[in-house]
């Protein structure tokens, strides 16, 4: 606590970096000096480094809702497979064929390509147990690496962050869209997210109107100190209810206890990352034409930070609509087809820039689905899938086992998982990110090697 | 614990939080009137309001239409390929029309509707029922639903279950309509117990499937568009639910689900949350859960003792809870006295910001609390605090408004923001000319009426600052000035 310090609060660093502009962006000493003075726990040799121009970088892909991973990697000389699904199953015809056994589905000639290449791993079967059914449920599961019988309240993303990014930028993680994902929930949250990058700025005009703005949104630290000399840690019930525990110091006017200091950490981070984000949009272009979805603007996106040098471990990407309940066919195809689409110019992107190296993407979905199809052309919630993994650097092929779709060998009426998906996360954090996996996840996870 | 505030502890103060949380907040005057009440009288002016009458009137086409569901049904069953398309294409438009109408109307209520503790209400319970249009889609429902949730907002617990559960939106957005006693369908017998009613770990996998067996027969016919019960489609058998035997149909169900314990803890734990903005402590919870089971699960009385408590004004809930974007847009033209934005801005800021009502993002609602702020929607905060004070529009996608405007492209969406007008806050209305003339006095007004309490002394510097590099203060500055206090993390708690 008292290791006294060169800046006193972060109003004053920040008069010596943004405003006075003196430091760029990718010195990663940002809050690292400020937080590793005044809080002692930052100083942690376990943290990370990060330039934005050698780390390896992770992008995780969410496809929301449950993809059915069995017209997706697809066992399509399986008797059991066609008995199940005489409707949705898909021929031998229809299919992007890997072996006597397996085929992608036939929308996923990007993935076939990249499979090919060696540059594309498949990860049979994951799942975890008890696997609970709920969307919710399952996806809180997946983001936070919990047991399927207990409730974490930080994010696997986050715990990273935590346990190896203190002091690092606040763009260390990044999510496209609006909302910030469960994973990225941490004692000390971190990333920022934005859908549109022309409009994540202050807009205002005049000269005055920005820096009024600015210092209005510094905030003075040694207001909201606590007791034990953390900050503002973001606690689970505050996750839950935007309140705080606990009183606020005697004394202090009502001007909020920890929802304000949450907000103004918020703001800083908004306003630090803001100026960055747009020049990087601006100035960087892509390379590879991507599709006009979702995803594919969103990979675009990524792309252009990467190519940009935003110091960022981690990015965030998501598809949705994978709830096929009914008329599944048509509506999984066009959502593989840009899938693969989208990954493959990603991939021609980062090439182009030199970075395929230090990336790699990692496809996850809350559960995959029952093995009978139902009597409305779609599949109902079930459990295992597998799980793709993108880089030139990884275990090519098909890892892990296919699950059984003998009948006697479901769960009711779902196949069984045989690869944990925490084995992948803590593949993925020790030989991507060289970190030890196991503080993150909570416990040794025997990690799955992936690169 | 609950006990009630003394008559001595209330005063401006108290009585900004009572209207900020029981309603969306309100001017300088309006609180200065609930502060001359007195605590008992000023959660009576706001909690009894049935004695107010509220004139509002309702959309045209909320009422069932049976003969414009059997047209578009006919058309679809023996059209030609090229009628059908035009028919799909027409109800989707028309239901977007309606939607959009449905969003502004509510929020109409909310910001000048004479009965805001009662808004307030419905939209609790919108977030807890949890119902999307992207599935249910008939705007109709929406606003039965919405309607049921107005008329027993204030109600008995097993009314409200029971009721929402029978409704059309409810049997729709959880397929209980389709639920056959051959293979029930889970999804509703689930959900009202994890998400309505009691919680996770409070049941058994079993319970959801007797459950399921209990509500079939719960459907509706499309025809009337109303609630129906169909006998042959009703399991008969004996069900064993939540430690009880019999032949229970849904009624019964719900029945017993009320009459657990922890259904009274679950909601109101809930509702604590909702207006305290934090969980409570278990202790709290199981005093909240008493009075409200000793006052016959009916949530008037509960809500007047909640509203009443000592804990409900401690230190560390005043101005501590993140508005959601609703509490926000709204509050924010209650407090400037200005207008609301078209309903095609209202609609957008909202969404954009994290609560697309009428389609909360899954069946849980919106998570709420501090998961409404990331770096992008504090920054589109501010923004549209521009957009609201100067009547500039705010930088909403097109496709926005080309989807939910009614159809057409991108080049009819960029014609209808044309049309679009914003008012902007009049100065008029919230400075007298005396304070307009005075620097200190517009930053001291102001923060008054923004935060009901001061700001932090370099913040108010800051303000201070701003206004005097101006050498003559003219109207836009002032304006300016409120939305720099409106985009401060301060301006995002209440």
């Amino acid at each position: 606590m008292k290791n006294e310090i060169t800046l006193q609060t972060r109003r004053e660093f920040l008069r010596r970096t943004v405003l006075g502009s003196a430091l760029s962006w990718t010195v990663p000493v940002f809050l690292a000096d400020t937080f590793s003075a005044l809080q002692a726990q930052a100083a942690d040799s376990a943290t990370q480094i990060t330039t934005g121009k050698d780390s390896t970088i992770l992008v995780v892909l969410q496809m929301a809702g449950g993809n059915d991973g069995i017209n997706t990697v697809v066992p399509y000389s399986n008797d059991f497979y066609h008995r199940a699904r005489p409707n949705i199953g898909l021929k031998a015809d229809n299919v992007l064929k890997v072996n006597d056994d397996i085929a992608f589905n036939g929308a996923m000639k990007g993935f076939k390509e990249l499979y090919d290449g060696g540059e594309l791993s498949v990860i049979q079967g994951v799942g975890y147990p008890n696997p609970n059914r709920s969307h919710f449920r399952s996806t809180e599961i997946w983001q936070t690496a919990s047991d399927s019988d207990s409730v974490e309240k930080y994010g696997w993303v986050g715990r990273y962050f935590d346990n190896a990014c203190a002091g690092s930028d606040p763009a260390v993680g990044v999510t496209i869209g609006s909302q910030l994902p469960q994973s990225f929930f941490a004692k000390h949250p971190k990333g920022v997210c934005f859908s549109n990058p022309q409009n994540y700025r202050f807009m205002a005009n005049g000269e005055a109107t920005q820096e009024s703005y600015k210092k209005l949104n510094e905030v003075d630290m040694s207001g909201d100190m606590q007791a034990d000399g953390s900050t503002n840690d973001l606690s689970g019930d505050m996750l839950n209810s935007g309140g705080s525990i606990g009183m606020l110091p005697a004394g202090m006017p009502m001007t909020g206890g920890k929802a304000v200091d949450f907000i103004s950490r918020t703001a800083l981070d908004a306003q630090h990352s803001s100026d960055e984000i747009r020049g990087i949009a601006a100035r960087v272009q892509n390379q590879a034409i991507y599709p006009g979805s979702q995803l594919g603007n969103g990979l675009k996106m990524v792309a252009k930070l990467i190519g940009g040098g935003l110091p960022t471990r981690i990015y965030y990407v998501s598809q949705g609509g994978y709830d096929t309940h009914t008329n599944q066919v048509n509506t999984q195809t066009r959502l593989l087809g840009d899938l693969g689409d989208s990954m493959k110019a990603f991939v021609e992107d980062m090439k182009a820039q030199g970075n395929m190296g230090r990336v790699l993407v990692m496809t996850f979905s809350e559960f995959g689905r029952r093995v009978s199809e139902n009597a409305n052309g779609g599949t109902d919630h079930g459990a295992a899938a597998p799980m793709f993994i993108v880089g030139n650097k990884v275990k090519a092929g098909l890892l892990g086992k296919y699950p059984s779709l003998a009948p006697q060998d479901l769960y009711q009426g779902d196949v069984k998982y045989n690869v944990d998906f925490r084995s992948v996360y803590a593949g993925v954090l020790e030989t991507w990110l060289k970190t030890k996996s196991a503080p993150i996840l909570g416990k040794k996870f025997e990690p799955l090697q992936v690169v | 614990m609950l006990k009630p505030l003394a008559e001595k502890d209330w005063n401006y103060s108290t009585a900004a939080h009572l209207l900020n949380r029981a309603g969306f907040g309100g001017t300088p005057e309006e609180i200065k009137s609930l502060a001359d009440l007195g605590p008992e009288k000023a959660v009576a002016s706001l909690l009894n309001y049935e004695t107010i009458p509220d004139p509002t009137v309702n959309p045209e086409w909320a009422k069932p239409n049976p003969e414009e569901i059997s047209k578009y049904r006919d058309i679809i069953r023996t059209g030609t390929p090229d009628e059908k398309k035009d028919a799909q294409r027409e109800q989707q438009q028309t239901y977007q029309r309606r939607m959009l109408e449905l969003r502004g109307w509510w929020m109409h209520r909310m910001a000048y509707g004479p009965r805001p503790f009662q808004e307030k209400m419905v939209l609790f319970w919108h977030g807890h029922f949890a119902t999307s249009v992207d599935k249910v889609r008939n705007p109709y429902f929406m606003w039965r639903q919405n309607d049921l949730f107005r008329r027993l907002a204030t109600g008995n617990w097993q009314d409200i279950l029971l009721e929402t559960g029978k409704d059309p939106a409810m049997l729709v957005w959880l397929d209980q309509a389709q639920s056959r006693q051959a293979h029930p369908n889970e999804n509703y017998a689930r959900e009202v117990m994890e998400l309505f009613a009691l919680g996770e770990g409070h049941y058994t996998e079993k319970d959801i499937a007797e459950g399921a067996r209990a509500y079939t027969g719960w459907s509706m016919n499309f025809e009337t568009q109303q609630y129906m019960f169909r006998p042959r489609t009703h399991d008969d058998g004996d069900k064993t639910f939540l430690g009880h035997t019999g032949n229970f149909d849904g009624d019964d169900a719900i029945q017993i689900i009320v009459s657990q314990p922890q259904a009274a803890r679950f909601i109101t734990g809930k509702l604590w949350n909702y207006f305290a903005g934090q969980v409570p402590s278990s202790e709290l919870n199981d005093a909240l859960a008493a009075t409200f089971r000793a006052d016959d699960n009916n949530f008037k009385p509960f809500l007047h003792t909640l509203f009443r408590s000592q804990e409900f004004y401690s230190n560390d809930i005043i101005r501590n809870q993140v508005k959601s974007p609703l509490q926000w847009l709204i509050g924010s033209v209650r407090v400037l006295q200005c207008d609301l934005p078209p309903n095609i801005v209202s609609w957008g800021m909202t969404r954009q910001l994290g609560q697309d009502l009428f389609a909360p993002p899954n069946v849980k609602g919106w998570d709420g609390g501090v998961t409404w702020i990331t770096t992008n929607t504090l920054l589109t905060r501010y923004n549209d605090a521009q957009s609201l004070v100067e009547g500039t529009l705010p930088p909403l996608e097109a496709n926005d408004f080309a989807k939910k405007a009614g159809g057409g492209g991108g080049g009819k969406a960029v014609k209808a923001m044309q049309r679009v007008r914003m008012g902007g806050v009049n100065l008029d209305k919230i400075l007298t000319p005396e304070e307009r003339t005075d620097k200190d006095a517009i930053v001291r007004s102001l923060q008054n009426r923004l935060f009901q309490t001061t700001l932090k002394k370099d913040q108010q510097e800051t303000l201070r600052d701003f206004l005097d590099e101006k050498t003559k203060l003219n109207d836009a500055d002032i304006v300016t000035a409120i939305r720099l206090m409106m985009s401060t993390p301060d301006y995002q708690v209440t």
